[in-house]
């Protein structure tokens, strides 16, 4: 919303010190968020009231017309121009050298210059209305028609600025239209008026309403009192579509409206005045002089003036003549019923209606307009006296001849006061400080709030403008009197720090230590990716869908399902940077979701399951080395992430796996996740080529943490250890794992090195390099010892796994 | 057999002089001190050389042999400060063997970052899950029943619940705010604790706006504080993050679950509160909302208004890693780009 301060200040007075960035700044930390100062003049820079003292021909062009011109200063100055109404004694609006011009009106401001025209020379430029910001305020007739203040009857001298002149030097203060949002009272430039007049301490200048009284009434229903607990209808003949008055289309253009004919500007002026939306109908166009508020009927329609026909329902209220339904209530006015060139009196609908019916109404149409902002965010019924009172003055300002024939009022429904107790104690407590019982009287006081005190207890009665729901609790005045001191105001106090017991969380711990784990010691880059996954990736990772989670209205048709597993977004992203990079690890923590039901917090919510899943990939050229990376981090994720390290068996395949290289990882002899190459088919159908990838996902919730770290110490042999490497040959389909079982039992330590197939080696066979350590614990081992210990190991080689010394 | 002697050192010394490295001197040393050296030959020739001359010429071997020794010992000092451990010409300019290269992502890394300061305070870690209920996220909190956020427009609400109400109407969770009173639920009051993680709106997106994206949110619940605490409290986090003093300003705000409710602004760090593009020339930039825990929620909490308050704080992770980084894109954030991602060590 846009403040205008001249309007602002037919409500209050401010202190004369006063800067604009000062208003801004106290309204931004005690009210509502100023987004911006705007000073309307800025643009009219440079750009004054000439007095033309003679009109000449050009002598090389017959359209053009050489001027000289008084600008105010010691010398007369030669301008160029092509008007069609120049003439001489007149005062016109001359843009000096320096100024910002829109040409004809259309495009980016323009920069005058000191120029020639067709061999002339010319100083600056003598402007249409539509060049100069005016069109609003002095619409041309035409398009070589230049402004004219003599013929407009506009008083000004020359050298005058023409924002001062035409009254165009305002300040305007943008408002955050999001920060207003619980307070109705300040969509309104009196609500704002009256928080200024809080805040400086002066007086607000408020007038005491005054309705008309001993006219005929208007024959008004209101078959829905709860929706619409207010509505006064007004007669007023002899009147007719004609220009608002200058000032007035002024401040209309400043809160950001454009003025449109003064019937329709009288209502949009009181709407930003006293924050009163109001409607006015050609009260011919009312059948049978008689307004009913009702929902509408079944089949029932309203024509928009845009032509757009809306198909009504039993829940919409409108406002409807004896026949038909004429406007949306509160909302639009219909075709029917819309201020025309040949309307020559009008019915003044000023009433209240109550906020979730507009809001409703608001959805169902797609329909928001300035009328209904308001209204959805609470009024009271009071408010309509103010709307009225000034809108009546208006029409007899700007309409001396207009006489107003009926009125009505009804009122089933007023706003009541909010009454609500706080207490001292309350107050001093959750203030941090205790606040002199005069200055909370005068603080409420001033924000409208009739207050008693009484043993400890302050008792509060709301104002209306507060009571529709936004004042309701004694939070809500504690909330006032706090941001009126201002939150600068408290002193700072530092938190108290609770000894009584230390922050241990093993489970928050985990999952940071895996991410560190997989980072920093794996060399892997964490991603995130969406909980909605492209379909085309959840078919590639062959996942099942039965059980997944899908959104009712998903970012796009193919994102609707929720991810039951992270591998599709793994693939998605491998295929993203595989344009980029050769190799590269990346992985993921979050979670993922199926059908099921899960009630973390109370019964009567059951959710689908949620599973903690993180998962990883390197993705590469040679597959069979991937694998053995990936399942190197995975084994090692025990040791570093301090829980008991995983083992391995192949179970149930997962989906996405390659058909040999996959394995499960075991916890507590359950299968907590899986690790494998990603098959082929996977690949191709995500559109990753010429590349390998080995991945791994593990359900974190399987995992138990140490409850702290729990390395254990091993003394240091006392005696050498002996290190021998071993190189055997042994079928095919002895394992790594075979050797390592027969043997591990009889050394200290054992180790794989490397794995080899070759010329040297016959069909059939491999040969497998491994180091292992021997030793006694009592004493040094002899060359005897050792050839002795070595011979029981190939032997036991021999017999378990076939192999041979190479 | 003297004059021997001595060219005997003259050609040691000389020999010594020229070794150039230390498998020279030990050839040198060699063939200076060996059994096969030429010193060793007029030692054992001594015993055919008359007494007066055996005992001269004994003298003086033993003189060489120990001036060699002396010689030889000097020279490998040398040798060993001026050696180096490589040989043949280095091209030092060469980049070094790189490190492995993975990192954390931003979001992450900054989160930690608050977890670190927050747990020094004595919060707890907490998270709520990505789905919830119109209960959780909307009816605990004091927003209106037809509140617009929960719309279709704003909130993804979940296939098949999405006509229903209350805690069977299921979403993917708008803002993280709902943990609190599951939390406060679970582990009573006093209480304070953090609970970041990933929140989801249905909305258009564009260099500033996503669907989904990071919030921190701290909660202290506790019998009488006072909400200036919440100052220091943000004035403390900020100043761990930016490893500096942050001024921070409150101003009035409006949340349903806060009353009073503020706005939390912060001094640009770039122009320090003067003003510049980055701020709008304003000085100051909105952080985060924050306010004094609503009695609705408490009540939905299970604790009651009068005994209890607090005051939330909620920072938009994403926000504050763009600014502390000048990242200008929110969307990058999600695009698991690495070129991008690992920028951020």
């Amino acid at each position: 919303m846009n403040i205008s301060l001249k309007l602002l200040k037919k409500y209050v007075d401010l202190p004369e010190d006063l800067t604009y960035d000062q208003i801004a700044y106290d309204l931004t930390m005690r009210t509502v968020e100023v987004e911006d100062v705007i000073n309307t003049a800025d643009k009219f820079h440079d750009i004054v009231v000439g007095e033309i003292k003679e009109v000449k021909a050009h002598p090389n062009a017959d359209a053009l017309r050489v001027c000289i011109v008084d600008v105010g200063e010691e010398e007369l100055k030669q301008i160029v121009c092509g008007g069609s109404n120049l003439t001489a004694g007149h005062k016109v609006c001359v843009s000096k050298p320096g100024a910002e011009v829109v040409w004809h009106g259309e495009g980016e401001p323009v920069l005058i210059k000191e120029t020639k025209l067709r061999g002339v020379p010319s100083y600056g430029m003598i402007c249409g209305a539509t060049e100069v910001f005016l069109a609003d305020l002095y619409p041309p007739a035409d398009e070589r028609e230049i402004v004219d203040f003599t013929e407009l009857g506009v008083e000004c001298k020359a050298g005058q600025s023409v924002a001062e002149v035409a009254g165009l030097d305002d300040i305007v203060l943008e408002v955050d239209n999001k920060s207003l949002s619980n307070r109705p009272d300040l969509w309104g430039h009196l609500g704002v008026a009256r928080e200024l007049a809080a805040i400086y301490k002066v007086p607000l200048k408020e007038e005491t309403p005054c309705l008309p009284q001993g006219l005929p009434a208007y024959d008004v229903v209101i078959e829905e009192p709860e929706r619409c607990p207010r509505y006064t209808a007004t007669k007023i003949e002899n009147v007719h579509v004609k220009e608002s008055p200058a000032w007035m289309k002024t401040i209309i253009t400043d809160c950001g409206m454009r003025p449109i004919n003064a019937l329709v500007d009288i209502t949009n002026y009181v709407m930003m005045a006293v924050g009163q939306p109001m409607h006015a109908f050609d009260s011919s166009h009312v059948e049978g002089e008689k307004i009913v508020v009702r929902n509408a009927k079944p089949g029932e329609t309203l024509q928009l003036l845009d032509g757009k026909e809306l198909d009504l329902n039993e829940h919409t209220l409108m406002i409807c003549d004896c026949k038909e339904p004429m406007g949306l209530a509160g909302i639009k006015g219909g075709m029917k019923d819309s201020i025309l060139d040949d309307t020559t009196s009008v019915l003044l609908e000023v009433a209240d209606f109550t906020a979730p019916g507009i809001r409703r109404t608001e959805r169902e149409f797609d329909e928001k307009t300035d009328s209904g902002m308001r209204y959805e965010k609470g009024i009271d019924t009071q408010r309509v006296d103010l709307g009225l009172d000034l809108a009546l003055r208006l029409f007899k300002e700007i309409y001396p001849e207009c006489s107003i024939t009926a009125f009505s009022d009804v009122n089933p429904i007023k706003t009541e006061k909010a009454a609500i107790d706080i207490t001292q104690e309350f107050l001093d407590r959750r203030l941090g400080e205790v606040i002199a019982r005069e200055e909370i009287e005068d603080i409420l006081g001033r924000l409208g709030y009739e207050v008693e005190f009484e043993n400890g207890v302050y008792h509060c009665k709301a104002p209306t403008w507060r009571s529709t729901g936004d004042v309701s609790i004694h939070d809500d005045i504690l909330g006032d009197i706090a941001r009126l001191i201002g939150y600068e105001y408290f002193e700072k106090r530092p938190l108290t720090v609770n000894f009584e017991h230390s922050v241990n969380q093993v489970k928050a711990d985990l999952s940071r230590k895996m991410r560190e784990y997989l980072a920093f010691r794996c060399g892997m880059n964490e991603i995130f990716t969406y909980p909605w996954i492209d379909e085309k990736y959840i078919t590639a990772a062959g996942t099942d869908t039965d059980k997944s989670v899908r959104l009712a209205t998903p970012p796009a048709p193919e994102l609707g399902i929720l991810r039951s597993s992270l591998i599709p977004g793994m693939l998605e992203s491998i295929e993203k940077n595989a344009r980029y990079f050769d190799e590269f690890a990346m992985f993921e923590a979050a979670q993922a979701f199926e059908k099921g039901s899960y009630s973390p917090s109370s019964e009567d919510e059951v959710l689908p399951v949620h599973k903690n899943l993180i998962s990883g990939t390197f993705a590469g050229k040679d597959a069979k080395t991937l694998f053995y990376k990936v399942k190197g981090v995975v084994e090692g994720m025990g040791a570093h992430c301090h829980f008991e390290p995983f083992t391995f068996k192949q179970k149930e395949k997962p989906s996405w796996a390659d058909e040999k290289v996959w394995l499960n990882i075991m916890e507590g002899g359950k299968i907590a996740g899986s690790i494998g190459l990603i098959s082929v088919q996977a690949l191709t159908a995500s559109g990753i080529k010429m590349m390998s990838a080995a991945a791994f996902e593990i359900d974190m919730d399987a995992i138990k943490p140490y409850p702290s770290r729990t390395n254990e110490f091993k003394h240091l042999p006392q005696y050498p250890l002996v290190e021998q490497d071993l190189s055997l040959l042994v079928d095919e389909s002895v394992k790594w794992g075979d050797i390592r079982e027969a043997i591990k039992f009889m050394v200290k330590d054992l180790k794989f090195v490397e794995e080899y197939r070759g010329k040297q080696i016959p069909a059939g066979k491999k040969s497998i390099m491994l180091s292992l350590k021997i030793g006694n614990d009592d004493s040094t081992m002899t060359s005897k010892q050792i050839e002795k210990k070595m011979n029981g190991i190939i032997k036991v080689l021999g017999n378990k796994c076939g192999a041979q010394l190479r | 057999m003297l004059d021997k002697l001595e060219k005997i050192r003259e050609e040691g010394f000389q020999c010594i002089a020229d070794a150039t490295d230390r498998d020279k001197l030990e050839a040198v040393r060699k063939e200076l001190t060996g059994k096969k050296s030429a010193l060793q030959e007029v030692l054992k020739s001594l015993g055919s050389l008359d007494p007066d001359m055996r005992k001269t010429v004994g003298m003086k071997a033993n003189e060489v042999k120990n001036l060699f020794a002396e010689r030889l010992q000097a020279r490998q000092e040398e040798l060993i400060a001026g050696a180096s451990a490589v040989e043949g010409e280095i091209d030092l300019t060469l980049p070094g063997i790189e490190v492995s290269e993975g990192a954390l992502h931003p979001i992450t890394q900054m989160c930690y970052d608050l977890n670190d300061a927050f747990r020094s305070l004595g919060f707890e870690i907490y998270s709520e899950d990505d789905i919830s209920s119109e209960k959780y996220a909307f009816d605990n909190l004091n927003f209106a029943a037809d509140h617009p956020a929960r719309a279709s427009m704003d909130t993804y609400w979940l296939e098949g619940t999405e006509d229903k109400g209350g805690s069977e109407r299921l979403c993917l969770r708008p803002h993280l705010t709902g943990g609190s009173v599951r939390y406060l639920l679970e582990h009573g009051a006093p209480a304070r604790f953090v609970y970041p993680g990933r929140v989801y709106r249905n909305e258009t997106t564009d260099a500033r706006h996503e669907r989904a994206f990071f919030q921190y949110e701290a909660l202290i619940v506790d019998k009488d504080v006072s909400f200036s605490s919440g100052r220091v409290m943000i004035e403390t986090i900020l100043e761990k993050v930016f490893g500096r003093k942050v001024n921070v300003r409150m101003r009035e705000g409006f949340f349903p679950f806060t009353e009073p409710g503020y706005e939390i602004d912060m001094e640009c760090l770039l122009c320090g509160g003067k003003g510049c593009k980055a701020c709008n020339y304003a000085g100051w930039i909105e952080v985060m909302p924050g306010g004094v825990i609503h009695p609705n929620v408490l009540r939905a909490a299970n604790l009651d208004p009068d005994e209890w308050t607090g005051f939330y704080t909620n920072i938009g992770l994403d926000r504050l890693v763009m600014m502390r980084y000048g990242v200008d894109d929110v969307r990058l954030f999600h695009s698991a780009d690495l070129r991008f991602l690992k920028q951020f060590r």
